[in-house]
């Protein structure tokens, strides 16, 4: 067996591997980027914009009981079209222009983890 | 041969004032090289940032595009005396800007706006926006609609408000080139392809985007 031969079949092998690691989108990383803004860095509505001229308290995801009323369907459509998608303010702005699909489905995780909740089913 | 004689030194005239700007540009380079601004600033484009990590690396805003987005006036003025932009620490979500940036000598300055001012970008067209005293629709869109005051300062009739996260946007009438804002919004991914800020292609219309700039355009 030729090496170049060896070296293809390891490719083929670890391709998925390889290709399964840049999907795995890392949802801590993301909240931190994108989201920690205005929810907070530990998910309790207190970014930095939340001053005093904020109209409406970004949603606290530790709160689990809050959390529990929504379902994953929910935070993923306020997520990709913003909060008048679930008549909430329009201050929660539209993701779906700018994150995957995969890197949405890491979110809605992520904020599963914060409330330590799954939520409402359906 | 009368227009000749006076046609003749303008044209002396103007291949001077060209070069010598061309020369200022070049002193300017030099002294953006040696005060070692390309630490913190990248000057070469198109982005090359494709994660959040890239994005975090960078120690400073990337000024490829300096001579598209601001007004040469407002950068020779605060390359000379800057005074912070963002409130918080440059890509910080909780730290406040501490301040206190490289500040150039009154007779650097000068040339260093000349060199920022002839990097490019072809994405900004002349004369897009038009600005006017006030926008009332684009007006709408910042402060309601698609609420940019969440995380841009803007100036009001008290004083100013908004949210911390983005850029200050008082002052932006002279800082930022209208055309920029507008090609900013249209173009995300060419500017700043990974950035706290969504994406509005495809959410706000074109026309969203022209009212909006122009409002913005109007931040003393
Ligand atoms: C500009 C500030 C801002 C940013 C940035 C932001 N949000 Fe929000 N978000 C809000 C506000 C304000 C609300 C509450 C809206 C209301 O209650 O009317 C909200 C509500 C939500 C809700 C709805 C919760 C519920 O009870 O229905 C979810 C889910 C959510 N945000 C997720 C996110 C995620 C994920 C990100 C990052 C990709 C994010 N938000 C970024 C301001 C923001
Ligand atoms: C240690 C890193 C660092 C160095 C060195 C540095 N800068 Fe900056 N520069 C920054 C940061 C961070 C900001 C954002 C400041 C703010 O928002 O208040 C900035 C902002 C700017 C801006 C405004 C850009 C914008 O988009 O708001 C210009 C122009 C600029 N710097 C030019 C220079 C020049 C010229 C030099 C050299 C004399 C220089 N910088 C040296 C980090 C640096």
């Amino acid at each position: 067996m030729s090496r170049l031969f060896l070296m293809a079949l390891l490719i083929v092998a670890l391709g998925p591997v390889f290709t399964g690691a840049a999907q795995a989108a890392d949802g801590k990383a993301l909240f931190g980027f994108y989201c920690a803004q205005c929810h907070g860095t530990e998910g309790e509505g207190d970014g930095p914009n939340v001053t005093g001229d904020f109209p409406v308290d970004p949603r606290n995801f530790t709160e689990t009981a809050e959390m529990e009323k929504i379902s994953d369907a929910d935070i993923r459509n306020v997520i990709i079209d913003g909060g008048p998608i679930a008549d909430k303010s329009p201050m929660m702005p539209p993701w779906g222009k700018t994150l995957t699909d995969a890197e949405i489905e890491a979110l809605v995780g992520y904020l599963r983890q914060l409330c330590n909740c799954t939520g409402k089913t359906g | 041969m009368k227009t000749g004689a006076s046609v003749f030194p303008a044209l002396i005239l103007l291949v001077m004032t060209s070069s010598l700007a061309r020369a200022d540009a070049a002193a300017g380079q030099a002294a953006f090289e040696s005060s070692g601004c390309q630490s913190c600033h990248y000057t070469q484009g198109p982005a090359t940032e494709k994660t959040i990590a890239d994005q975090l690396a960078k120690k400073g805003p990337e000024l490829w595009y300096a001579g598209s987005k601001f007004q040469r006036p407002w950068l020779e003025t605060w390359l000379a005396d800057p005074q912070p932009i963002r409130p918080m620490k440059f890509n910080s979500v909780m730290e406040p800007n501490p301040g206190g940036h490289a500040v150039l000598s009154a007779d650097q300055a000068g040339p260093v706006a000349d060199y920022l001012m002839s990097l490019r970008s072809d994405m900004v067209v002349d004369g897009a926006v038009k600005v006017k005293k006030k926008n009332l629709k684009g007006k709408l869109i910042f402060i309601k609609k698609m609420p940019c005051s969440g995380c841009h300062q803007f100036p009001t009739k008290k004083k100013f408000s908004g949210g911390l996260s983005g850029p200050s946007l008082i002052g932006a009438g002279e800082r930022l080139n209208p055309d920029w804002i507008l090609a900013y919004l249209r173009e995300p991914k060419v500017f700043k392809p990974v950035k706290m800020m969504p994406v509005f292609v495809g959410v706000l219309s074109d026309k969203d985007m022209k009212n909006v700039a122009a409002h913005v355009a109007t931040f003393k």
